[in-house]
This record gives C-alpha cells, sequence and structure tokens, in this order.
C-alpha cells in the first residue's frame, strides 16, 4: 500500500492539524503574548502627507516616556534597494527625522503601562512642521513642477523599465486595435490580525528577541540586525500564530526596529500592537496601477502584439525586502499571460508618492496585470465581433506547445491551458445569459484565463532586481527517541495549513503517522533560514524540501532497520512507518529504530552513518523558473441600472495546480483568494484626497466583502504535473485573487454591452457602473 | 485615572476585577483575565472577531466597556466546552474547512451558534446574512457557510 | 485606538440620570454607535451614564391605540416581535437589517435616534410611522414628533439635559400597506438612501426620505408620489441640495421602490 492510498499523504483531504486549538480558542497570537514588566507603546504618527518636520515637544513631566529618533543614535534606516539600472535610493527612517512623507509616519514611540496610557502620551505630544504640497497622484507625480518626496531625488520615480518591441508596422496589418485606460485602486491586504510586535533583550544570550507577527520571520531577522547593528545571530524572531498574511507581513516594519531598540534601552519587554486604524490609514497598502493598453489583433482575433504604458504607485519608501520596484518591474514579463504574444513594447514606472510604501499583495502584479489584458481582450473581441471564448482559444498557448518559452523568456511548465477554458465554458450557461439579454436584462457573462507563476527562484528574482532573492529552502527532520519526527522548516504557515500538508509530506515518504509528525515553524533559532511564505512557494519549495529530508533520513533508517531484522539494507523497504523485510513481512517500527539509535546504540550496525536521525536537506527545483498552475474563471453578473448595483450570480473556477498535496486545503486557498480578487473587483478602495489624507479609517470605510457577498463558487480541477518539483505540484496560493477582477468586469461590460457601457477602474463601485452607463447613455444623445 | 472595581461571571465563574472605565471588554478578558481567545479585529464593532455571549446573547465585546458589564454573565470561547451545539459546529467547522488562520474562528463560532440555536429553518440566505457581521479573510466564507448549515441539518434530523 | 479616559456612572433612577446629564455626562446605552467613535478617540466625553438599568427603560405597552415603546429597547427585542400588531411586524423587519445580530443585543431603539446618524434606520422609519419621542428634562416629559426629531448630523431637538425616555407610535390597522427600502451594499452597512412610505386607508399616504447626509425628508402628504413615483421621486430628489449624480439615482430608485413595496 502507498501512502497516498493510506488517505494520508499527497493528495489526501486530511482534515487539518492545527484546527483544534483555532477551533477552542486556544491559537496563541502576538497579541496573546505577555511578559512580566511588559510596556505597551503607542506611536505618534504624521497628520500630514508632506511636511518638513521642525520639531516634536514631549510632553512635559514625560520626557522620558517619549522617544525620537533623536534617542537613538545607533539605529539605521531601512533600506531595500533594486539591483536594476537607474533605481533611485529611498532610506526610510524608522522615527522621521526632519521630513515627514505619508500620513501615519512614525515620528515618536511613548511607552505606558497600558496601551491607552500610552496613545494619552502621544496625544500630548506637539509637533511643529510646515507642510509641503502632497504628491497624491502617481499620473502626475512625475511631471517637472512636482514636489519631490525625496528631496535629493530628480523626479518622483524609484525606477522606470522598458522594452522596445517594434509595433509600429501593426496599425497597418490589424483587423483591430483597441486602447484602454485601467486603474486599480489602492488596496489595504486587512489581514484579520494586524502586525505586532513583543520585543525583549535577552541578556544572558545577548540577543533580541522578537516576537512578530510575520510570515518570514528569517528575513525580518536579517533586515533587523542590519538596522540595530546587531550580528544576526543576536536576533531570534518568534512568529507565533499569525492571523492571515496575504503579503502585509512581510516587510520589515520601523515599528518592529523601534520595539526592539526601546526593549534594549529600557531593559524591559515593549509590545505595540497594530489596530485597524493604523492597519488602513498608515501601514502599507497594494495594488495601485495605472495602465494605458493597446492591443492589435487579426480577423481571427489573433494577438499581433501589445503596447502598455504601466505606472504603480509605490508609495514613500522601498520597503524591506520586496522594495519599491517589485510590481511594476515585472509587469512587461507578465502582460503576455497564458498567450502567445508576437510582441511587446512596455514602459513602466514606479512612482514615488505621499501614500505609505506599498507591497506585493496576493497575486502581486498579476491581479493588475491580468485585469488590464482580460478586459482589453474583451474589447478587442467585442470589435471583431466575436465571442470572448473564441479570443481566448485562439490565443491560449497549446498544450503541444508545453514546455513552452515566451516572448519575454518565461518557461510554462505544463498543462492544457484551452482546456481549463473549454471546462469553464461548460460549466457556465451562457445560453441562459444571452435568452436573458435578449428579454431586456442586464446580465452578462465574463472569462479570466491567467497563468500563476509560482515558487520562481534564482533566475527569475535576480532578473526582478529584488533585494532579496531566494535560492535553496531547507528543511530539518529529526526523528525523535519516541518516534515522532519533527519537520522544521522556516517557512511560515498562517492559514495554508502547512502543518498539515508537510506531514503528509512526510507520510508519503516515511509512512510515518501525520499525527505523529510535528511541524515546527514560525521562529529563527529552532528553523533553517528561509526567505518565508510568499509568491505561492511554499508547498513547491518546503514541501520539496521536506520530502528531501525524509528520504535522506529514509536511507539512514533503512540502514538501521536492516541491521535490526539482520538482513542488508537493500533487502529492505521503509514504508508505512515500518522498515520491512522486502522478501518476508517481518518488519521493526521507525520507532524501533529511533529507540536503537537513542538508547540501544550497542545494537546499531558498524557502519551507521554517524549523522544520525537529524537531516537538514535543501531543495530546489530544476529549473527554478517556476511553475505554473493556471485557471479559467466564469462568472454571471447581473447590474441594476438604477442603482449601477453588482450583484455575482454565479461563480466558476477550473484550475490546474498540478499535484494538490490536500485538495481540500487547496480549495480552500482559492477560495479564500477569489473573496479577495471580489474585494479588488467590487469593493475595496482607499481613497486619498488631494492633501494625501486617507479617507478610509475603519473596516465600515474600507469595505471588505462578507459572506453575503461571495458566491457559493463551483470549482474543476485538472492535475498536471508539473514534470519540475517533487510530486509534480505547482504553487497555487494566489491564484485565487488573480482571475476575478477581469472576470467580473468582463461580466459587467457584458451586460452593459447592449448600452454601450464599459466600466474602466477598479473597483467597480455602484457609483463607477452608474457613471458608466451615464456616460454611454449621454453620448448616445 | 479612575479605576474602578466590577463583578462579573465569566464561564461560570465569578470574578472580581479592578479597570478602568474607558477599557473594553475584549482588553478586560484578554489582558486581565488572560481569556485570550476572544480577538481582536477592528475594535469599531464592524469585523466580528471579538463576539463574545453577554447574558446569554452573541455580543461585540470591542463596544462594550468596563462599567457596563458590572454584574453581568459572560461567556467567551473557551467556555463551551460542555455545549452540544458547539460541539457540532467545531465538527463540522473542521470538516468543511470553515478556517484557515484561526483569527476570525472563535468569533465566527459563537456567531454561529446563536444561528443555529434561534433559526432552526435557515436556508443558506438567511445563514450567509446572518453571518455577514462576522468578517473572514481566508476561507471565502464557503467552508463557514456550509458547516452552520450542515449543523442545522443534523439538528433538524435529530429533532 | 483606546479611547481617553472617562468616568463611568450608572444612574438609580431618572432624576439620578438627569443629575449626570445636567452635569455634563454623556448618556449611553449599548454603546454600538457610541463606542467606535470612543474608540478613534472622536468622542471624549468626561462621564458617560449609562441608562440601561433605569426603570422602565425597555419594553413595550399599549395604552389605547399608541404603543409606547422604551427608549432602551434593543433592536433585538424589536425584531423577536417585543412590538405587538402591524406596527410590530414593520418594525421587526426593519430591526432585522440594523447592522447585525451581536449589535442589535446591545444597541437600542432609543440610543441610536439620540445618536442621530442621518443613516440610521428608525431615523428613517420612525416618522414614517408617524411616531413622537418623549423627552424627559428636569420639568418632566416632553412630547417631540419624530418628523422634526434629528436636525442633523448628530443633532436632535432634544434639548440640554434632556434624555430620550420612549417613543410612542400610533397602532396601524392590518391592513395599512407599508413599503421600505435602503441601499446598502453589504449586509449591516449604513445606509446611503432610505425611504419609506406608508398607507392607511382614509388618510394620505405618508413618505420618507433619509440617509442623505442630513435631517430625513418627511412628505405628509405623498399621494403625487404614490400616482407618479418616477416624476415625482426625480422631483423631490432633486431639490435636495449637494447630492452627488449617484447618490441622487440611488434615492430616487429608493423612493420607487418604497412605493412599489406599498402597492
Amino acid at each position: 500500500m502507498t501512502s497516498s492510498e493510506s488517505g494520508l499523504g499527497v493528495g489526501a483531504s486530511l482534515r487539518r492539524k492545527e484546527d483544534a486549538r483555532f477551533l477552542n480558542g486556544q491559537g496563541r497570537y502576538v497579541g496573546d503574548i505577555t511578559r512580566p514588566g511588559m510596556l505597551e507603546v503607542a506611536f505618534l504618527r504624521s497628520p500630514v502627507a508632506h511636511a518638513r518636520l521642525r520639531s516634536v515637544t514631549k510632553p512635559a513631566g514625560a520626557e522620558s516616556k517619549v522617544f525620537t529618533i533623536d534617542d537613538f543614535p545607533g539605529v539605521g534606516t531601512i533600506r531595500a534597494n533594486s539591483a536594476l539600472p537607474g533605481f533611485r535610493i529611498s532610506e526610510q527612517p524608522v522615527l522621521a527625522k526632519d521630513k515627514l512623507r505619508h500620513v501615519g509616519e512614525t515620528i515618536a514611540a511613548c511607552v505606558a503601562d497600558s496601551r491607552a496610557a500610552a496613545e494619552d502620551l502621544a496625544a500630548l505630544c506637539e509637533l511643529d512642521y510646515e507642510t509641503l504640497p502632497a504628491v497624491f497622484d502617481m499620473r502626475t507625480a512625475t511631471l517637472p513642477e512636482t514636489a519631490l518626496v525625496h528631496d535629493h531625488w530628480s523626479m518622483n520615480a524609484f525606477l522606470e523599465t522598458r522594452r522596445d518591441d517594434d509595433v509600429s508596422g501593426l496599425d497597418a496589418i490589424a483587423a483591430a486595435k483597441v486602447t484602454r485606460t485601467l486603474k486599480t485602486s489602492r488596496q489595504s491586504m486587512a489581514p484579520l490580525e494586524g502586525r505586532g510586535v513583543l520585543a525583549e533583550w535577552d541578556s544572558r544570550l545577548e540577543q533580541m528577541i522578537v516576537t512578530t507577527s510575520t510570515q518570514m520571520p528569517h528575513v525580518t531577522k536579517s533586515g533587523l540586525a542590519d538596522c540595530l547593528g546587531l550580528d544576526e545571530g543576536q536576533v531570534r524572531i518568534i512568529s507565533p500564530d499569525v492571523g492571515g498574511g496575504f503579503g502585509y507581513k512581510g516587510i520589515l516594519l520601523p515599528e518592529e526596529v523601534v520595539c526592539a531598540s526601546l526593549a534594549r534601552r529600557l531593559g524591559r519587554p515593549v509590545r505595540w500592537i497594530e489596530d485597524r486604524f493604523e492597519q488602513l490609514s498608515a501601514s502599507a497598502n497594494c495594488r495601485e496601477h495605472h495602465y494605458i493598453l493597446t492591443a492589435w489583433a487579426d480577423k481571427d482575433g489573433k494577438l499581433l502584439g501589445a503596447e502598455c504604458e504601466a505606472i504603480v504607485d509605490a508609495g514613500a519608501y522601498s520597503s524591506y525586502p520586496f522594495g519599491a520596484c517589485l510590481e511594476a518591474a515585472q509587469i512587461g514579463s507578465i502582460l503576455p499571460g497564458p498567450y502567445v504574444l508576437p510582441l511587446l513594447r512596455c514602459h513602466t514606472v514606479s512612482a514615488c508618492t505621499n501614500k505609505p510604501p506599498i507591497l506585493p499583495y496576493r497575486g502581486v502584479a498579476r491581479t493588475g496585470v491580468c485585469y488590464a489584458m482580460e478586459t482589453t481582450l474583451d474589447a478587442l473581441a467585442r470589435k471583431l465581433g466575436i465571442t470572448a471564448e473564441a479570443i481566448r482559444l485562439v490565443n491560449l498557448v497549446p498544450p503541444e506547445a508545453m514546455p513552452h518559452r515566451n516572448l519575454v523568456g518565461k518557461v510554462f511548465d505544463s498543462g492544457d491551458y484551452p482546456e481549463s477554458l473549454r471546462r469553464a465554458v461548460k460549466a457556465i450557461d451562457i445560453p441562459a445569459v444571452r435568452k436573458r439579454q435578449a428579454a431586456g436584462e442586464t446580465v452578462g457573462v465574463g472569462f479570466a484565463t491567467f497563468c500563476e507563476q509560482g515558487a520562481h527562484g534564482t533566475s527569475v528574482y535576480h532578473a526582478w532586481g529584488i533585494p532579496f532573492v531566494p535560492g535553496y529552502e531547507q528543511s530539518h527532520v529529526r526523528l525523535s527517541p519516541d518516534g515522532v519526527l519533527e519537520v522544521r522548516v522556516g517557512v511560515h504557515s498562517h492559514g495554508q495549513g502547512m502543518e498539515t500538508t508537510l506531514s503528509q509530506v512526510a507520510n508519503e515518504v516515511l509512512g510515518i503517522h501525520p499525527s505523529k509528525v510535528r511541524v515546527v515553524h514560525g521562529d529563527t533559532a529552532l528553523t533553517p533560514y528561509s526567505t518565508g511564505t510568499w509568491g505561492s512557494r511554499a508547498g513547491v519549495m518546503a514541501g520539496g524540501a521536506v520530502a528531501e529530508a525524509c528520504r535522506q533520513l529514509s536511507v539512514r533508517i533503512a540502514a538501521i532497520g536492516a541491521a535490526l531484522l539482520q538482513v542488508s539494507k537493500d533487502d529492505v523497504v521503509v514504508e508505512d512507518g515500518k522498515v520491512r523485510r522486502k522478501d518476508t513481512d517481518s518488519s521493526v517500527s521507525i520507532a524501533d529504530v529511533a529507540r536503537t539509535w537513542y538508547r540501544a546504540p550497542q545494537n546499531l550496525p558498524r557502519d551507521v552513518d554517524k549523522g544520525g536521525l537529524e537531516i537538514t536537506a535543501g531543495y530546489r527545483p530544476d529549473p527554478d523558473t517556476g511553475t505554473h498552475s493556471y485557471a479559467a474563471h466564469a462568472v454571471i453578473a447581473r447590474v441594476d441600472t438604477d442603482t449601477g448595483e453588482v450583484v455575482l450570480e454565479d461563480y466558476v473556477i477550473v484550475e490546474d495546480g498540478g499535484k494538490l498535496l490536500n485538495p481540500m486545503i487547496v480549495d480552500g486557498q482559492v477560495l479564500g483568494g477569489l473573496a479577495q480578487g471580489i474585494g479588488t473587483a467590487l469593493y475595496e478602495e482607499m481613497p486619498y484626497d488631494e492633501m494625501g489624507q486617507p479617507l478610509a479609517g475603519t473596516l465600515a470605510d474600507y469595505l471588505l466583502p462578507g459572506s453575503s457577498d461571495v458566491p457559493d463558487a463551483r470549482l474543476e480541477h485538472m492535475e498536471t504535473l508539473s514534470p519540475w518539483t517533487t510530486f509534480g505540484q505547482k504553487g497555487i496560493g494566489e491564484s485565487g485573487a488573480i482571475g476575478p477582477p477581469g472576470a467580473i468586469i468582463n461580466a459587467i461590460n457584458d451586460a452593459l454591452a447592449s448600452i454601450g457601457a464599459e466600466v474602466m477602474d477598479l473597483p467597480a463601485t455602484p457609483e463607477r457602473v452608474l457613471a458608466a452607463i451615464h456616460l454611454a447613455k449621454s453620448g448616445k444623445q | 485615572m479612575s479605576r474602578i472595581s466590577i463583578s462579573l461571571t465569566v464561564n461560570g465563574e465569578t470574578k472580581e476585577v479592578q479597570t478602568e472605565p474607558r477599557e473594553h471588554l475584549a482588553d478586560l478578558l484578554r489582558g486581565t483575565l488572560l481569556l485570550t481567545g476572544t480577538h481582536i479585529g477592528c475594535e469599531h464593532g464592524v469585523c466580528g472577531a471579538c463576539t463574545i455571549e453577554i447574558d446569554g446573547v452573541p455580543a461585540r465585546s470591542c463596544i462594550t466597556y468596563a462599567g457596563a458589564c458590572d454584574g453581568a454573565t459572560v461567556r467567551t470561547i473557551e467556555g463551551f466546552d460542555d455545549d452540544d451545539v458547539m460541539a457540532a459546529l467545531r465538527e463540522a467547522f473542521a470538516r468543511e474547512h470553515a478556517l484557515q488562520c484561526g483569527y476570525c474562528t472563535p468569533g465566527m463560532l459563537v456567531a454561529a451558534r446563536d444561528v443555529v440555536l434561534r433559526l432552526p429553518d435557515a436556508d443558506e440566505a438567511r445563514v450567509r446574512e446572518e453571518m455577514a457581521g462576522n468578517l473572514c479573510r481566508c476561507t471565502g466564507y464557503r467552508g463557514i457557510v456550509r458547516a452552520v448549515l450542515s449543523v442545522l441539518a443534523e439538528r433538524k434530523k435529530g429533532a | 485606538m483606546k479611547p481617553a479616559a472617562f468616568e463611568y456612572a450608572r444612574p438609580k433612577d431618572w432624576s439620578d440620570a438627569l443629575q449626570l446629564v445636567a452635569d455634563g455626562a454623556r448618556p449611553g446605552t449599548g454603546t454600538q454607535s457610541l463606542g467606535p467613535l470612543l474608540n478613534l478617540r472622536l468622542a471624549q466625553p468626561e462621564t458617560i451614564a449609562d441608562l440601561r438599568h433605569l426603570p422602565d427603560y425597555a419594553g413595550v405597552t399599549v395604552a389605547g391605540d399608541v404603543l409606547r415603546i422604551g427608549a432602551g429597547t434593543t433592536h433585538a427585542a424589536i425584531e423577536d416581535g417585543i412590538v405587538p400588531g402591524r406596527v410590530g411586524a414593520i418594525m421587526a423587519a426593519v430591526a432585522r437589517r440594523i447592522a447585525y445580530r451581536p449589535v442589535r443585543n446591545r444597541g437600542t431603539i432609543g440610543g441610536s435616534l439620540a445618536h442621530a446618524d442621518p443613516a440610521a434606520d428608525w431615523v428613517a422609519v420612525l416618522p414614517a410611522l408617524g411616531g413622537t419621542a418623549i423627552a424627559l428634562g428636569p420639568k418632566g416629559e416632553r412630547r417631540i414628533p419624530l418628523a422634526g426629531f434629528v436636525l442633523g448630523i448628530f443633532e436632535t431637538a432634544l434639548a440640554e439635559g434632556e434624555l430620550l425616555r420612549a417613543v410612542e407610535v400610533p397602532v396601524l390597522p392590518e391592513s395599512a400597506r407599508w413599503g421600505h427600502w435602503k441601499f446598502c451594499r453589504k449586509v449591516g452597512e449604513f445606509s446611503k438612501a432610505t425611504a419609506c412610505l406608508l398607507r392607511v386607508e382614509d388618510a394620505a399616504p405618508r413618505a420618507v426620505l433619509a440617509a442623505l447626509d442630513g435631517p430625513p425628508l418627511v412628505i405628509e402628504d405623498a399621494r403625487a408620489l404614490v400616482a407618479d413615483p418616477t416624476g415625482e421621486a426625480a422631483r423631490v430628489v432633486g431639490e435636495v441640495e449637494g447630492l452627488t449624480p449617484w447618490r441622487s439615482a440611488v434615492a430616487q430608485a429608493a423612493l420607487r421602490h418604497a412605493v412599489e413595496a406599498a402597492t
């Protein structure tokens, strides 16, 4: 019996091991942890978007409880420099020094026995500053007369990138050309738990121990050590249960550096827990893109080329580790999407504005790029008089071309892209929609097809210039004397269920029951270094590393087991938690092997591997250009032309994530991503006014989709294995959030086609939809 | 700064606690009574993570202040161990993959238990409406809705 | 953010409560509307007088053809049918769509009215039902028609030192027709436009348009609206100042839908 047949290994929808503690209120998040003598921190934050800071006056009598940057002379700034040529360097002070560059920027830290009392102190501080014009619009940020966010720069741009294929001849040969101007809104990733930091200095170990809500503890450790001037061994990061990440918990925070500095200076543990107002108004945001996209096609809809002017609002600082340019710099490389695109001309700008830094949110740039490409494709189809399905089918990379290298050098590993669309077309009731349209209803159907590069490694990120390039991933496995397997990984699980799936991987290789596998993560002192959980990489990378470590351990277990069975190691197999003789049923358990190593070494074979039952193994897929999961989304949307309200009636996703390590968990990832994608498409928006003030400070203003806003989506899976990964699995964690805006806006535009209206900007709020309808109607008059 | 002394019954035990009037019940439960299963998600009454039972009905502990709870009976996620409906919901939540990061889960369960007991005939649309006051950023709600519906169905069959 | 410091007081009786308010205390009941403002430090009262334990503050009494609903009656109690008859049925349906059940369990009808958020539900519905606010001041009770109760954002006709003690709503015949429509993108969200229409035999239909950032607009004689919903909605909404085109469109839709529902 193989492990998957036992229903416990790779491919099993095993219930999650982490659920019991969460269901009983026993999860342990940063905010649940206290220390004796702990002080609470509240930050005095910038009330304005752009100003020259003249002075901060501490409250009389409380000077010793309020700290500005002058109180931390040795603390460095946060930097994340792109390796791409032309990058302009920003230095993010952990507490503002002489300039304020976005609302909510940290200015002073106030400590007290309670958070409320610390906030009282912050309210008593006095600020003297000279307000400067706010750079709030990325489209005008780079104009010459605009105020400079960083005084020594020549323009408000971190970076520009270009790809210059010659598209000048396409007008002459194309049957259709369309240009669309499209915008996605600035968003907050809004995990239910915000950030939070508890810092304490261990004088015995001379170590800064920082418990923090992060999805990449090791990278945070490196960044923190650098800012604090400590060596990396002097920083230990513990990331306990983390209440959702989505990219939000992937940067080094000024608050982390300040809390650590305070803990050192005060000799007491200090804690800061981000509240929702801080998260929405002061902390990093995501997703704000602007596109002018032109596409040319022949009469069948086959793409001849595309030209794109893209701007990403990267905010005021290049945040560590991803930097300010990750999104814009990859737009050119992901614009072709899953299609065969012969020519691409693309110019991108990472604009610098007086807003919080931008962070890669689930889907990163793909959500915006997919939105731009998919809506533009539909516009082409409408112009050519062909269907949305038809234009995609002629352009999708065909299965016989796999593996396929596209014009920008991306290598697609495997899959049948057109088949995913055909299945989605079959699953959604297009004839019913057409019938209702004929009867005058404003209802429409929309599609989006895309592929998602996941677990891409050194070769890809190096080219994108990000300062922290991922390489190999390690896992450490240790067989305990009682036969329990400890699996230590440097990635972090914060909802992805990796305590379960990695147990399944171990079970797949060693046959140890998942309940006897303990997955340890979230502590840099206990786990191998890792670039962390992001980029849809953990299932492939940590899954591969755990499998490799277990495989190597299996060889050592087999050798000891064979000795106990008094046969050659070639005559045994390790399976089902046992070492079994191939020729008979006699066996010893893995627990027996462990006991022998630890407690009865007299019984070990003479040539036993002295490394024992602990192994650290590394893994990298080969090639490391990434897996490509792909999907077709199909949605039916109804539009109320009186109010502009959009109702999603049906939603179908046909997804190929290669081998699914745990199908239940993969479904959960896709459905969760879908809800976030619906948020991007219809609800979520962090508006800024002309003073650079954020206008949504609560979840009553920043609307997250609720249970009645998300349809009961239908999911279908294809399972084309990736030829490059351990089990054929592909990264799929972000996929669900990529397709919805394109599919939904296409459905809305299909519904409005009879009116001639088209929605361009996200989210498609009732106000925007109605404005599009009114515009079309007034144009006709 | 004024401090007050209040008495409240928490998960069956009477507690006398010193607090400030401005402290909200969620902070009191978490900080003073170390009942950290009640989570704080927004402190504006919107997200539902802090939902607990006050005097027998679900309420937002982040906008209910300490003084107002003097004499109240409170039940948190830690206080449902002998409750059949909660046991059924926990089982259903695990089976339907109705949680990921776990942060919304305690409040979600308290709200769901109320729906099950108060609206035995609720259909999917009603469950979605009634659960809309508890935000989940991870699951997309399908598992949550299915879990609640499955417990409703089990109880109907058992009735 | 945590609230600025405040004192907590729990008055034993109404004269105690009036004294507290006279001394500057802010009345609080469920703090379901006040709480978010406290937690953002947008409201910084010195003292909160918790009215919830006052005698007769919650509950419904019937006197002849008038229902008297204690200001401390929760939305949940109304949702569950504490108000009898046709009025109760109307109010239960409205209550069900106020915020979320855990909020309705502590939020009260009087607290919501006195808070006077223009987008709140009772602010729109009670004037349509012909309700009256019963205010209690140092000199005793005073009756304020709810049609003129909310004067603006967070502004009511309550005088300094007055408390909202109850609301009175006339009993309606079972034949009364009622339409209520509000625009919320999400369940429990504050309305962006609300309209109500009450039709009782032998009386002019009464309509209310609310949630437009100001006091509710009460149309005591809405016969024209019933006769020509589209035209009259456009005319009525057209007279409201400061609406964006979208808000105007939604407000008109609200009036049309309310008429349709009451037909």
